[in-house]
């Protein structure tokens, strides 16, 4: 493999705020128990081999660097490389929907100077997919191309996934949202670390646009070419796609494509093994360590500690770590963010259509 | 390296032989325990909760996945390191160690070279909580050379062990291993604080002495007593289990369930820690029918599985039926297939519609090693 750095941008700001990402970015957005999404950016540039790892940082970091860390988890805390914590650039709301913010880039122009690799790979952190990057660097020095952006056909209507249109392979414009069959961004590239240079040097002036922006008028001239990436992926970028990729979890042929193939690293928490008591009934569900289980849990994903007692009942939910779920409590078609107490009688309850959502409770 | 208080050695070394086809290829303390963990988390989670910063582990049998197991220690926050000290040679040669005072004389210069005031020596193959702190404390108001753990245990078993007489100070007066008429109930639990230097004096007589064999409740302990040097008893009433055999091994696992278990992983002010693995949350199929068991990450349950220990990336397959067993790590139950009072070793299969252990409570516990394959006809 060519000397590959990757390089995360890990502060994505959501159109379209719910109480989800009220107290984090999207890249700390826990995932599938115990999972945030931005381990599955991460694992993925780190089985591939890269061990010189930037990443552009939120505003609202703490959740962020909480679970991060000193990369220690991705086997990026080393004597040379590793884990570079980069700042962010601060815009206020005007530049929402950006994945590759020329200015964050440009401002840590240093860490792609400093490092004498051939090939960068960017990535936000707001999919999950598990993908070998070999098979696009493979893609990228056949092709020719100056820069290799993941894509694949658009699963669904999503006005927050970027778009790209594309002719014979080559990618000729972009636009916002996609519709059922268009190429879809995964927001993930490959370039020459020269030639991401050059660039940034070109749109000096106009760094307020996304890298994908600023090409807009120079598709002719900079060869940009689509690599379709034929597994399973899901953005996560609202609360709608968030709970359906969650639920893509309970299918073992989806989790099997994304955990066994190869490794995604977390960081590590001591749990205990979940305790399934003698009155539970937990059926096509995902259950996280130290979870104890005393009532009914039906299509739904449990994260860390969550108590659900004897007389309670999940189904079709998400609920997050450090829940308690009392005697007689309902929660159906809703996501719970963390530490919330559901009182015994309490009623949690939205529909397929419109999912509740329930923020954060006190620690 | 710094000074420390209290440095611990960790005689991890045992091959567990009553534990047969489960320590085949790992050594006892590598033994998977409680779905997700391993036997050596628990003395190494105690040195932890106990303050201790340096622990030196001693190995011989089948080290290989103890060895990567431990890493450098950081998955117990040994922020000055768990050495790894294996059998070694010099340039009089070398040896195995020949018994447990050996390995620790052989390792001299490890805990000379830490430079503690007392160092404690413990078993890589208990399961027990144990405030490793508060025995020191106790040592130092006694104002002991030696203190041992006990644990009372019924009179009835007392000649199963080595016991300890102590008067009502808890000086100990008199040791007697396995005796068919015993004068106490204190069994000694192999866990043992010394003062440094004489711990290392008495490790070097023992070793120029050939009638030795160098073991401590049998050569070291019985020649204090005899020198006649303070030694104490440090009294333990918590959870403490050998699971030297197989049955116990079973029983023991046994004790982790129930809404209410005797042996409480859950409990709050004394954390276990671990190697932590990095599975995804366990998958329940839609037909999945689990009650009173404790699961491991990855695991994937299509089928029943009652009153059992599901361990770590283990699946059970549709219509499979494990009832009062062990599924070790990785281990596979076929559809079909029962499993029924047993124990089924790490990434080992028990094929489709296979019958594995038996309900018949008069028999002994089925149970098979790691990686192997339960066909028809076996």
């Amino acid at each position: 493999m060519a000397k590959t750095i990757g390089l995360i941008t890990a502060n994505y700001s959501t159109k379209f705020p719910s109480a989800l990402t009220d107290s984090r970015p999207v890249a700390s957005v826990p995932f599938l128990g115990r999972y945030r999404a931005v381990d599955f950016a991460l694992s993925n540039m780190v089985n591939c081999g890269i061990r010189t790892l930037g990443m552009v940082m939120p505003y609202n970091y703490r959740s962020l660097i909480d679970h991060v860390g000193s990369g220690r988890e991705w086997n990026l805390t080393r004597k040379g490389g590793g884990l570079f914590i980069l700042p962010g650039s601060a815009f206020g709301t005007s530049r929402t929907g950006s994945r590759f913010l020329l200015r964050d880039l440009g401002h840590n122009k240093a860490f792609l100077e400093r490092d004498n690799a051939d090939l960068v790979v960017c990535s936000t952190a707001n999919w999950i997919y598990s993908i070998d990057y070999n098979e696009v660097f493979a893609a990228h020095e056949a092709s020719g191309a100056d820069i290799t952006v993941l894509t694949q056909p658009a699963r669904d209507k999503d006005i927050d996934v970027a778009g790209f249109e594309v002719v014979d392979g080559r990618v000729k414009g972009v636009k916002h949202g996609v519709v059922f069959g268009d190429t879809a961004f995964l927001d993930s590239f490959v370039i020459g670390r020269e030639k991401l240079l050059e660039l940034l040097d070109w749109y000096n002036a106009n760094d307020y646009l996304d890298l994908f922006e600023a090409l807009a008028g120079d598709y002719d001239r900079v060869n940009v070419q689509a690599y379709e990436f034929e597994g399973y992926a899901a953005p996560i970028f609202n609360k709608d796609t968030y709970f359906k990729a969650n639920m893509d979890m309970l299918d073992p042929k989806i989790t099997h494509e994304l955990f066994s193939v190869r490794p995604v690293m977390t960081k590590a928490h001591d749990n205990q093994p979940a305790r399934i008591g003698t009155t539970a009934n937990v059926t096509n569900s995902r259950i996280s360590g130290s979870c104890i289980i005393r009532g009914t849990v039906v299509n739904s994903v449990l994260g860390r500690n969550v108590v659900v007692e004897e007389g309670a009942t999940i189904s079709n939910a998400i609920v997050m770590q450090g829940c308690k779920v009392e005697s007689g409590a309902v929660i159906e078609n809703a996501i719970v963010d963390r530490n919330n107490r559901v009182p015994a009688g309490t009623e949690l309850r939205g529909t397929p259509e419109a999912i509740f959502i329930q923020g954060k409770g006190q620690e | 390296m710094s000074k420390k208080e209290l440095l611990a050695m960790l005689l991890a070394g045992g091959q567990g032989s009553r534990l047969y086809d489960l320590t085949k290829d790992v050594a006892k303390p590598a033994v998977s325990f409680g779905a997700k963990y391993r036997i050596i988390d628990f003395p190494l989670s105690n040195c932890a909760n106990s303050g201790i910063t340096a622990v030196g582990v001693l190995t011989q049998y089948r080290p290989y996945l103890l060895h990567s197991y431990l890493g450098t220690g950081s998955a117990w926050n040994m922020e000055d390191g768990v050495a790894i000290l294996p059998p070694y040679a010099t340039q009089t040669g070398g040896a195995w160690y020949a018994g447990t005072a050996d390995a620790v004389t052989q390792n001299l210069g490890y805990i000379e070279m830490n430079d503690p005031d007392y160092v404690i020596i413990l078993s890589g193959d208990a399961l027990c909580r144990m405030d490793y702190a508060d025995m020191l404390e106790t040592h130092k108001k006694n104002n002991a050379e030696l203190t041992i753990a006990v644990m009372p245990v019924p009179w009835e078993d007392a000649s199963r062990f080595g016991l300890l007489v102590a008067d009502e100070t808890g000086r100990i007066t008199e040791f007697q291993e396995k005796p068919p008429v015993p004068k106490s109930n204190l069994a000694s639990m192999g866990i043992y604080i010394f003062n440094k230097q004489l711990l290392c004096d008495e490790l070097r007589l023992d070793d120029a002495n050939p009638d030795s064999t160098h073991d401590f409740g049998g050569d070291i302990i019985p020649k204090l007593l005899a020198d006649g040097r303070r030694l104490y008893t440090y009294k333990f009433e918590g959870f403490w289990r050998d699971v030297g055999t197989i049955a116990s091994f079973h029983e023991t696992s046994m004790e982790l369930l129930g809404d209410e278990p005797s042996f409480d992983l859950f409990a709050k002010d004394f954390p276990i820690m671990s190697n932590t693995e990095s599975y995804p949350p366990a998958y329940y199929g839609p037909d999945a029918n689990v009650t009173d068991c404790i699961v491991g990450n990855g695991s994937k349950i299509y089928g029943e599985a009652t009153h059992s220990v599901v361990s770590i990336d283990s699946v059970i397959g549709k219509g499979a039926i494990v009832r009062d067993s062990v599924l070790l790590p990785g281990a596979i139950v076929k559809d079909g297939a029962k499993v029924i009072n047993a124990i089924v070793g790490e990434g080992s299969t028990i094929e489709q519609g296979v019958e594995f252990g038996s309900a018949d409570s008069g028999k002994d516990y089925t149970f098979c090693g790691n990686n192997v394959v339960i066909g028809k006809e076996e």
